[in-house]
Formats: structure tokens, C-alpha cells, sequence
């Protein structure tokens, strides 16, 4: 046996109150035994170090793209999930105990689910109260008398453990509708495992997939009887859910397409996912939409998050809902005082994990108890709304104390009082040192055929103060890892196979909405990189030109400005009339153009939608791209911090945006399956490419000006372009004009010319699905055959002459013309592949 | 009495619908003292998918989708039922006590005590508060027979609001009917069972028809009937007893039920999520024909 060091010499200053337990020093101050060999290590690594592998852990998570949206915060979407680098240690005897209790809990909360929607012999047998159940908002008559296949109607499950000063852990509640965090635990695993890989392999720690391989048996196990291979979706309300990350993270994870609402339909009694090869069948829906919002017909009318008809489909048994409908009755924190009744009746066993006392204010004698203790208790709703919480008593003014005791009097049967206790500590890293936090567990399980499965582990998560007991991601609560010893070495499992680059997909699977993201994803990022070249070179040009005071300089600037307005759509801008002080003074237009994100056509606008299309389809993109679509946005904020100080120094930042809009083309270019994801993300790039040319082209020479102008003008442009260079190889000449628009418009050898990207876009259009008996060509390839044909009988000489009004109406026609067809391209794409229908509405 | 009930609901939509989702509760349910003859459901266009079950609450539900496109869609129940009158009046001064009934709502464990006690709490449409218990206290004096107060509730209900359908719609809240004293037969039936409510009694609510007679020496108008709506209150001595607060009567052979639940909201007669159709123009028309004893 090692002698165990004291907490001096490795955590200086961790306190230890009176009263409250800590994990890791027992009442004597010496380390626990399953937490000695952690801290030796973390002793021998030093705060410096620990510290790095820390912020090590942070980026992992950052790269990954692990997030939590923050409700009622302007900076809460997407916020970076806070880990902190020491785990809960929990030794394998305790662990094994605390199993035990958990998975007896979820065949008791399994028993009661079936018997509230079926017999409900607990409320006639009083081991139950009715106003209980029916007063909850959880508890859903429609969905009464629904089962699923098999034995377990509650799929899967969550526990909130914390240990109270008494050393027992206790439940404080449970989680049955959508449990989340079993996603986050898993990516706090893969980062702490990859910065203290030595360390975790040395204490042994359970791993964590097989509760994962679990799950999918557990789904699979679910599916009507007639699936073979059950075609699972995950069902999100969508990108500004809290968890959304998770729900992307999962579906990717297992491989399942990630839906909303309205990717999904109900057709002759069945679920189909809406893809872009037509309607699919759908077995499993593994939800994390809350019940009440999943069938507007049945349910709550004015929800946009589900699929009308739902409840049906899962009444005639031909899809299967994990969780079913109506589990959300489970998590009414009432029901935890009437447990043990419950466990004595269908189990004839004593509950084996205890839950926090909780009195239910419908009763006569728990009632007085709660309002007489009021100020020492916390107060919870039996049915707790979003962006509900619980309210402690000891926070509570005289005044407020009165108000609730009225509140709980008014109905008392909405309310239940939970004794307040002090949770157990655990260090956690501080500015450099370790301190003692309040700390929460939160336990999964599932259910496969054979029974209920804990993970080993879980989410562990503590409050951002000492003795804040009041622990929620919404408030800002950080997360730990959570390690269960084993005493023997444990075996890896198989590796996620979420790894390499480029979009995963589900084949033919790939729901409308996706593509129609991905198309998007496409057309921003090639607006955004046209844009800031664009930009670039003009701000270029506006700071650093010896000769500012020649007319040539001055209207080629001109122009250049105008083409900008043009180019990112932010009219009037330079063409607004009255636009002499404009064009004499253009920096804060200009810097409005790269910052302004409430302005639409914006760089930080196109960046921002280029995210939020990205983020939608959260689950296609293997973690390469995600970071770099991640550095992306990063930069844009970077810039609009460094807007304040001025045009000039956004120069440098406008190479490095740059830099990463072609890592994130080249990354898709090159390790993209080339499914019907990459096509819609490469039509949407050669589209948008094409419309800017367009304009740009359009803009600068319609109206013809002198050829020093001109020629100011082509080398601006050329720059622009990344053409210079190749220009100069061609032609080896003086800039001018024909064989500038050769190059940019003819030349179909230039990745960047109007003929180059009409083509590539042939190719792709001819490729998308269609109906397999259509002969005829489609519209999309009429509108680019039209464009193709315009560029291809086009010739220099007339498309440079000049009419009688002193424009170069040629030029000017075929290029509107050529714009018109390919807008007309992006709206037959919507209307033919992204087409949702109509929003459903609610008859009244 | 025999009655034959036409209930025809039209939607026509400004542009065309292609996809609706729709539930019906227009079907004369089974109960005591009314039998369902003959009941049948028209449905324009033709639905692609139809079943029909019993809800929570023992109603018949129809639920259906259509696939064709149309810009109106038509739902015409017509049912034929035999209404038996219900039993004797009673001398409303006997019988428990309303103070013993919530006595015995509450503590009784019998299965039609517990029915009855779901009845007792809040519910969508109805939430007992301080305001609706004051307006019922007249009526629940100390000792008084609980049918007794009922009675005198819904008496003073029909005295002292005015039927106005002008002036509520679905979403009026209780409060500003009671603020007002207007509405319909659904916001006197929600606020008696609001007042009841407030007493810690069950009442529930009841959907259905009732027979209008024409102005005498006038021929009646077809068509010209309405749905209607009243409530019913559980009394452990006679079982469910209906009060009519709009008619200030006790139902006697002219109410049809069609169906019960907690309020409005569980006895929806049609419920529908359409895809397109833009704005809609809806026309109700009911029917009730004595077909005589």
C-alpha cells in the first residue's frame, strides 16, 4: 500500500467545510484510495501542466465543434462547452451499488409508464394520487392506451445523482422524455482521453461505447415487426435547440439521418423521411423533441416541430417513438415520494437508491409541512415549463416567501418542496489551483431487449461558484468528465467511426432540407470569398496608390466601388445618387460591407449564414471541416472587433479569411464523398461564382471609360480574380480588354471563368436525381443549355462595341440575360429538390 | 323523442389544399338516455386514410387525411339517435349536501368517485380562481343540497349574463366573460364548471344539439340550428345530472350529446392541420328534425 500524500503538497489552499463531503479527502484530509493514483499523476504533471493539457481539452472540444446554446443570451448560441480537466472518480464498489439502483429505478419508472397508459392500477390502488398525475402537464390523454412493441415502453432514461452530507447518493430527479448529456460525455471522454492518455489508461476506467452499441440494439429492438434493417432518424427541433450539438453529434455517432419536422410526412398510415430520391419509411424515431410539441393535429396545435399525424402512425403501431409520447409524466418530481410504495407493489423490493426528500404539496400534511419550512426547502413545479428553475427558499425575501406560500396555497397540488442539501465536493481547476465544487452526476440507461444498461460513467457537472447548488448548463454550470475504476484493465472498444474528412451523408437517404442547407452552405462561402477578395483588392487600391490625384486612379476607384455595391448585393451603396461624399470619403461604407452583420449582403452577414446553413447540417461534416468552418466565423469576429479601429487594419485579416475560405473549398474538394451532398455544396459554389462574375463584369465595362481606366480597372479585377498571374502567362502583354474578357468569360480551361463554371454546372445538373420516366431534358439543364449557348456564339468584337447611347449594350444584354438564367437555375433547384411545400396551419 | 341531427362544416380555401390532417368528433356518443340509431360521416374529397377509435373519454373520434388537392372540403355527420327523457325531477332541497359530496369526491376510492374527481381539476380552458369562486358562493351556502346549488348557479348564470355572439370567440378567457356578462352557450357551460370547480366539486363539459322550435306560427328555417353546448355535474346519489345554463333548463328530450371531456378543447367537433389553402371562409350548418316519439 503507497502512503497517500497530503493535499497540501499538490493542492495548496483546497478547504475542506465542515459538513459537506468531498470526493476525494475523507474526514481526516487524506486522499480517498480510487482517487490516489490520479492525483500523484496530476501532482507530477504540476498545475503549469495540467493546466495546458487543460486548455489543450478546451480546443479539442472547440475544434469539434461541441457547443450549448444559452437561452435569452445574445452570446449564447453556440457557446463552447466547458469542461474541466478533473473527472469524478467513482471506485467500482460504489459504482456497483449505484448501479444497482439505477437500473432497478428504470424498471419501476418502466412499470409506472406502462400502467399510467394502460390500467392505471397505481391510481386505483391510492399508490398514486390522480391529482398527481392528471394536474401534470406531461400526462397525455391521447396518448392512452398506446404501447410499443416489447416489453419496455421507457427506452431511455436519466437519473440526477448528487451524494448529500450523509455520504449516501441520492437521485434528485429523473430525466424521460429526450435525456440529454449522453453526448457530451461522450465527446468530454474523447477529449480527455486524448490530452491525459497515459493517466486514463492507468486508472482503469470503464469505457464508455458499449452503452452506445447498446443504444442502437436498444432502437432496433423497438422497430414494428415487419423492419428487417429499421431505418432510424434522430428528430431535433432544429439549430437553436440548447442541445443541438448533441442531437448532430448522435445522429453522426450512429450513423442515423438527423430530421426536423418537416423533413418528415405521414402517407397511408406510415412515417417518411422526405429525401431528395423521394419519400423513405421510417421505423425508429429516436426523438429529442419535447411530446407535447410532436403532432400539431393531436397535440399542441401551434407547433412548427413536428409531423401532423404522428400520434396515429404510433397508435397503428407502424413506427415506434424512443421515448414514446406522453414519458414526460415520469419526470414530475411528485412521483419520487410515492416510489417505495410503488417498488413494494409491482417488485416487492425496497428501493435501493433513494430519492431526495420531496413532499407533495396535495396532501393535507405534507402541505403544512412545505409552507411551515418554506425557507428552508426548494420549490419545484410538478410540471416544469422551458426556462422554468427551481427556487430556493433560503434565496427568498420575507415578501417573496409570502408570495409563494400564496402561490402553493392557490394550487397546492402543482408543487412539491425538496429538502435543500449540500452536495458532496469535487476539486476542480481554478485559476492554476484546485477548489472545491458542488457536483452533480447525471446517469444514463437504456433498455435493449434483455433489460436496462447503465452507462458507466455519465455527465458530471459543477457549479461555477463554491456553494452554488443551483447546477444547469442554462446557468452556467461546467462539465467533467466522470470515471468509474475498475480494479481490472479495460479493453478498448471499437473506435468512433466518425473520423477522416469531407461529408459523411446517408446516401440517398440525404433529406430535402440537407441538400438545400448544403446548397447554401456552397453559395455563401463563395460569396463571402468573392467578397473579401474583392474588397480586399479595392482597399488595396484606396490606401496605397502613389497617384490618388489622377483621374484615371479616381474613376477606375470608382468603378471599383460600384462593383462592390453590385457584387454584394448592399444597394444603394455607391450608387446611390447624391453619392459624391460617398465616393470621395468610402471607408465607412466600406467597413459597413466587411462588418456590419445586420446588414444583408454583408461579409459578417454572408459568414453568418454560411454558419447557421453549416450548423444545420451539423451532422454531415466530419470534424476537419467543422474546425475550419469554425476559424471562419472566428475570423469574421476578429474582424468586426478590429472594425473599430479602422478599414486599414482589417488588411491583414482579409488575407487570413481568405486563407481559410480556400482551406474550407479545398477541404470540400478533396476529401468529399462524392454524393448528392458534395453535388448541391459544388452547384451552389459554381452558381453563386457565376452570378458574381456576372455582375462584377457587368458593372465595371458596360459603360465604356478611357483605356488607362480600363486598364487600372482590369488589373484590379484580375487581382481579384487570382488571375493576374495566369493573365500575364497568356498573353504576355499590355492589360486590355478583349483578352481580359476572353479569360473571364470564354476560356473554359480558367477555374474562373463564366464558361468554366456554366459547364462544370452541366455536369452536376445531370447528375442530380430525377423521376427515372422523365426523357425530356429537365428545366435546370434548359436554363444552363440557354446560357451555354448565349457564351458560345458570343464574340469579342461585338460584345466591345459601342451603340449610339455610348454603352456596350451587347456586353450589357448577353451578361443580363445570363444572370437572369442562372437565378432562374437557383429557383428551379429550390422549387424541384428543397421544396418543403407549404407550412402547415391549424384549422380553426 | 327521435331525432335525425345534420352537421355540415365547409372550408373553402383561397387557394387550393393539397395535404390536410383532420380529426371529428361529430358522432352521437353511447350514454344512458340516448341511443345511436344510424350515424354516418360524408367526407369531400374523399379521404385516402380513415379510422376511427375512442378517445380518453369514451367518444368516438374519426380521423382521417386527404391527398387531393381541392379548394373546399366539405364534412357532413348525420346521425339518427332515440333520446329517452331522463328520470323523474326531484325535489331539489333532498340529497347530500354539497360540502359532503366534495367530502366524499375526495376521499371515496370507488371507481365512479375517481372518474368523476378528474372532472374536479383545471384543465385547458378552465382554471377555478378566486374571482369564479366568488361569483359562485351565493349559490353554495352552507348545507345546501349540492343539486340544489347547482341549480340556483346555473339560475342565476342565465339571469345574470346576456347571450351575445357578437362578443366572445374561442379565445376569450373566462375572466372577461365574467367581467362582462356576455357570451355563448360554450362560456356559460365553462364558467359554471369554473364556478363548480372553485368548490371543489367535478363538473364536466358536454357537446351536442338541441332541438329549436320556431317562433310560433312560423315554419322552421333548415339549417338554422347550432351546435350547443352545457354542462354535467356528478352527484354520488343519481349519477351525472346535465344543467343547461343558456336555456336555464334541465335537459330533458331535446339535448343530443355528442360527446363530454374536461372543457371545450378535449371535445373539439373538427380539427385540422392543412398544407397551402392561404386564407379560409368556414360555414357550419346543423340541422335537428323531430322524427317524432
Amino acid at each position: 500500500m503507497k502512503t497517500l500524500s497530503t493535499p497540501e503538497a499538490f493542492a495548496p489552499g483546497y478547504r475542506l467545510d465542515k459538513g459537506i463531503h468531498d470526493e476525494m479527502l475523507d474526514e481526516t484530509g487524506r486522499v480517498r484510495p480510487h482517487w490516489a493514483h490520479l492525483m500523484q499523476a496530476l501532482q507530477q504533471l504540476g498545475p503549469r501542466e495540467v493546466g495546458q493539457r487543460h486548455q489543450e481539452a478546451l480546443k479539442l472540444l472547440r475544434e469539434n465543434g461541441v457547443t450549448y446554446n444559452v437561452y435569452g443570451d445574445p452570446d449564447g448560441i453556440n457557446r463552447p462547452w466547458q469542461l474541466d480537466p478533473i473527472p469524478l472518480l467513482l471506485s467500482g464498489d460504489e459504482w456497483f451499488d449505484i448501479e444497482a439502483g439505477l437500473l432497478q429505478r428504470a424498471e419501476l419508472l418502466n412499470l409506472i409508464l406502462a400502467d399510467l397508459y394502460g390500467p392505471r392500477q397505481l391510481i386505483k390502488k391510492n399508490l398514486l394520487p390522480l391529482e398527481l398525475i392528471y394536474n401534470h402537464g406531461g400526462f397525455l390523454r391521447v396518448c392512452d392506451q398506446v404501447r410499443l412493441p416489447g416489453q419496455h415502453q421507457l427506452v431511455l432514461c436519466a437519473a440526477d445523482l448528487a451524494r448529500g452530507p450523509d455520504k449516501k447518493m441520492w437521485v434528485l430527479g429523473d430525466r424521460t422524455q429526450a435525456p440529454s448529456g449522453a453526448g457530451y460525455a461522450l465527446e468530454n471522454r474523447l477529449a480527455m482521453s486524448r490530452v491525459l492518455p497515459s493517466l486514463f489508461r492507468d486508472t482503469h476506467v470503464h469505457r464508455l461505447a458499449r452503452f452506445f452499441q447498446s443504444l442502437r440494439a436498444g432502437l432496433n429492438a423497438i422497430a414494428p415487426g415487419d423492419a428487417d434493417t429499421p431505418r432510424v432518424v434522430v428528430l431535433t427541433p432544429g439549430p437553436l435547440n440548447e442541445t443541438f450539438f448533441e442531437h448532430a453529434y448522435l445522429a453522426s455517432y450512429l450513423g442515423y439521418p438527423l430530421v426536423q419536422g418537416d423533413d418528415l410526412t405521414i402517407r397511408d398510415g406510415y412515417v417518411w423521411l422526405k429525401s431528395l430520391v423521394g419519400l423513405q419509411r421510417v421505423d425508429v424515431i429516436l426523438r429529442r423533441v419535447d411530446d407535447n410539441y410532436c403532432d400539431p393535429l393531436e397535440l399542441r396545435e401551434d407547433s412548427r416541430l413536428g409531423v401532423p399525424g404522428l400520434l396515429e402512425v404510433v397508435r397503428r403501431g407502424n413506427v415506434a417513438i424512443a421515448n414514446p409520447l406522453g414519458s414526460g409524466v415520469l419526470e414530475n418530481p411528485g412521483i419520487m415520494p410515492f416510489l417505495p410504495g410503488i417498488a413494494k407493489y409491482f417488485l416487492g423490493q425496497t428501493l435501493k437508491l433513494n430519492s431526495i426528500a420531496t413532499w407533495w404539496c396535495g396532501q393535507a400534511r405534507e402541505l403544512n409541512y412545505v409552507l411551515a419550512n418554506l425557507e428552508r426547502l426548494v420549490i419545484k413545479p410538478i410540471y416544469r415549463k422551458p426556462g422554468e428553475h427551481s427556487v430556493f427558499g433560503h434565496q427568498l425575501s420575507r415578501v417573496q416567501l409570502a408570495d409563494w406560500r400564496a402561490r402553493i396555497k392557490a394550487r397546492p397540488a402543482l408543487y412539491v418542496g425538496q429538502e435543500y442539501e449540500s452536495f458532496s465536493t469535487v476539486p476542480a481547476m481554478v485559476s492554476g489551483g484546485y477548489e472545491p465544487r458542488q457536483t452533480l452526476l447525471r446517469c444514463f440507461m437504456v433498455a435493449r431487449a434483455d433489460g436496462y444498461t447503465l452507462m458507466p460513467g455519465g455527465l458530471s457537472r459543477s457549479a461555477p461558484q463554491y456553494g452554488n447548488m443551483m447546477i444547469t448548463n442554462q446557468t452556467g454550470g461546467i462539465s467533467k468528465d466522470t470515471w468509474v475504476v475498475a480494479t481490472e484493465p479495460q479493453h478498448p472498444a471499437i473506435p468512433s467511426k466518425r473520423s477522416g474528412g469531407g461529408l459523411t451523408g446517408h446516401g440517398n437517404a440525404l433529406p430535402s432540407r440537407a441538400a438545400d442547407n448544403i446548397f447554401w452552405v456552397g453559395r455563401n462561402a463563395e460569396r463571402a470569398e468573392g467578397g473579401v477578395r474583392l474588397l480586399r483588392a479595392t482597399i488595396k487600391k484606396l490606401f496605397s496608390n502613389p497617384d490618388r490625384d489622377s483621374l484615371d486612379y479616381q474613376l477606375s476607384l470608382e468603378t471599383l466601388l460600384r462593383c462592390v455595391t453590385s457584387m454584394t448585393g448592399t444597394y444603394p451603396g455607391f450608387f446611390a445618387e447624391d453619392n459624391e461624399g460617398l465616393l470621395q470619403a468610402p471607408e465607412a461604407e466600406l467597413l459597413a460591407i466587411v462588418v456590419d452583420e445586420s446588414r444583408a449582403g454583408s461579409l459578417a452577414n454572408t459568414v453568418n449564414r454560411m454558419t447557421q446553413s453549416g450548423y444545420a447540417v451539423r451532422d454531415l461534416w466530419s470534424s476537419d471541416t467543422w474546425r475550419v468552418i469554425d476559424e471562419i466565423e472566428e475570423q469574421v469576429s476578429e474582424a468586426r472587433r478590429l472594425g473599430k479601429t479602422g478599414l486599414w487594419s482589417m488588411q491583414e485579416q482579409m488575407d487570413q479569411l481568405i486563407t481559410t475560405l480556400s482551406a474550407f473549398s479545398g477541404l470540400v474538394m478533396e476529401s468529399m464523398t462524392r454524393g448528392n451532398g458534395w453535388l448541391f455544396l459544388d452547384i451552389g459554389r459554381r452558381l453563386e461564382r457565376g452570378l458574381q462574375l456576372v455582375s462584377v463584369l457587368r458593372t465595371a465595362f458596360a459603360m465604356p471609360q478611357s483605356e488607362a481606366t480600363e486598364t487600372r480597372l482590369i488589373e484590379s479585377l484580375l487581382d481579384t480574380s487570382d488571375n493576374l498571374i495566369c493573365y500575364r502567362q497568356h498573353y504576355r502583354s499590355n492589360l486590355e480588354l478583349a483578352s481580359f474578357l476572353e479569360l473571364l468569360l470564354m476560356d473554359p480551361n480558367n477555374p474562373r471563368s463564366l464558361a468554366y463554371q456554366i459547364a462544370r454546372l452541366q455536369e452536376h445538373v445531370g447528375k442530380l436525381p430525377r423521376e427515372p420516366s422523365t426523357r425530356r431534358i429537365s428545366a435546370e439543364e434548359r436554363l444552363l443549355l440557354e446560357a451555354s449557348c448565349i457564351l458560345n456564339i458570343a464574340n469579342i468584337e461585338d460584345l466591345l462595341s459601342v451603340s449610339e447611347a455610348g454603352i456596350r449594350e451587347a456586353l450589357d444584354q448577353q451578361l443580363s440575360k445570363i444572370y437572369a438564367l442562372l437565378a432562374a437555375l437557383s429557383d428551379t433547384l429550390t422549387a424541384n429538390y428543397f421544396r418543403h411545400g407549404d407550412a402547415p396551419q391549424s384549422l380553426s | 323523442m327521435r331525432y335525425r341531427v345534420t352537421h355540415t362544416t365547409t372550408y373553402r380555401y383561397q387557394q387550393a389544399v393539397g395535404l390536410s390532417y383532420n380529426e371529428v368528433r361529430m358522432q352521437p356518443r353511447p350514454c344512458p338516455n340516448q341511443q345511436l340509431l344510424s350515424s354516418q360521416l360524408k367526407i369531400t374529397p374523399l379521404p385516402c386514410d380513415y379510422r376511427t377509435r375512442t378517445d380518453f373519454f369514451g367518444n368516438q373520434v374519426a380521423w382521417f387525411s386527404i391527398r387531393e388537392p381541392h379548394r373546399e372540403f366539405v364534412v357532413t355527420a348525420s346521425s339518427e339517435v332515440q333520446i329517452f327523457p331522463q328520470p323523474v325531477q326531484l325535489d331539489f332541497s333532498h340529497g347530500m349536501s354539497w360540502e359532503l359530496v366534495r367530502e366524499a369526491l375526495w376521499n371515496d376510492r370507488s371507481e365512479p368517485l375517481l372518474e368523476a374527481r378528474q372532472f374536479a381539476l383545471d384543465s385547458p380552458f378552465v382554471s377555478a380562481d378566486a374571482e369564479l369562486a366568488g361569483y359562485a358562493q351565493a349559490s353554495f351556502t352552507p348545507g345546501k343540497a349540492l343539486i340544489e346549488a347547482i341549480h340556483d348557479l346555473m339560475q342565476r348564470i342565465h339571469r345574470d349574463f346576456t347571450f351575445d355572439p357578437e362578443f366572445t370567440n374561442l379565445a376569450t378567457p373566462l375572466t372577461t366573460v365574467l367581467q362582462h356578462r356576455r357570451g355563448v352557450c360554450q362560456d356559460f357551460a365553462h364558467l359554471a364548471i369554473g364556478c363548480i370547480r372553485s368548490q371543489g366539486l367535478a363538473a364536466r363539459y358536454v357537446s351536442g344539439y338541441i332541438e329549436t322550435l320556431p317562433p310560433p306560427g312560423k315554419k322552421k328555417l333548415v339549417g338554422a340550428d347550432a351546435s350547443h353546448a352545457w354542462f354535467s355535474v356528478y352527484l354520488p346519489d343519481l349519477g351525472w345530472m346535465d344543467f343547461d345554463p343558456t336555456n336555464n333548463q334541465l335537459p330533458g328530450d331535446r339535448h343530443i350529446i355528442v360527446a363530454w371531456g374536461r372543457d371545450y378543447s378535449d371535445v373539439t367537433p373538427l380539427k385540422g392541420v392543412i398544407f397551402g389553402g392561404q386564407n379560409h371562409e368556414l360555414k357550419v350548418a346543423v340541422e335537428v328534425e323531430n322524427l317524432g316519439v
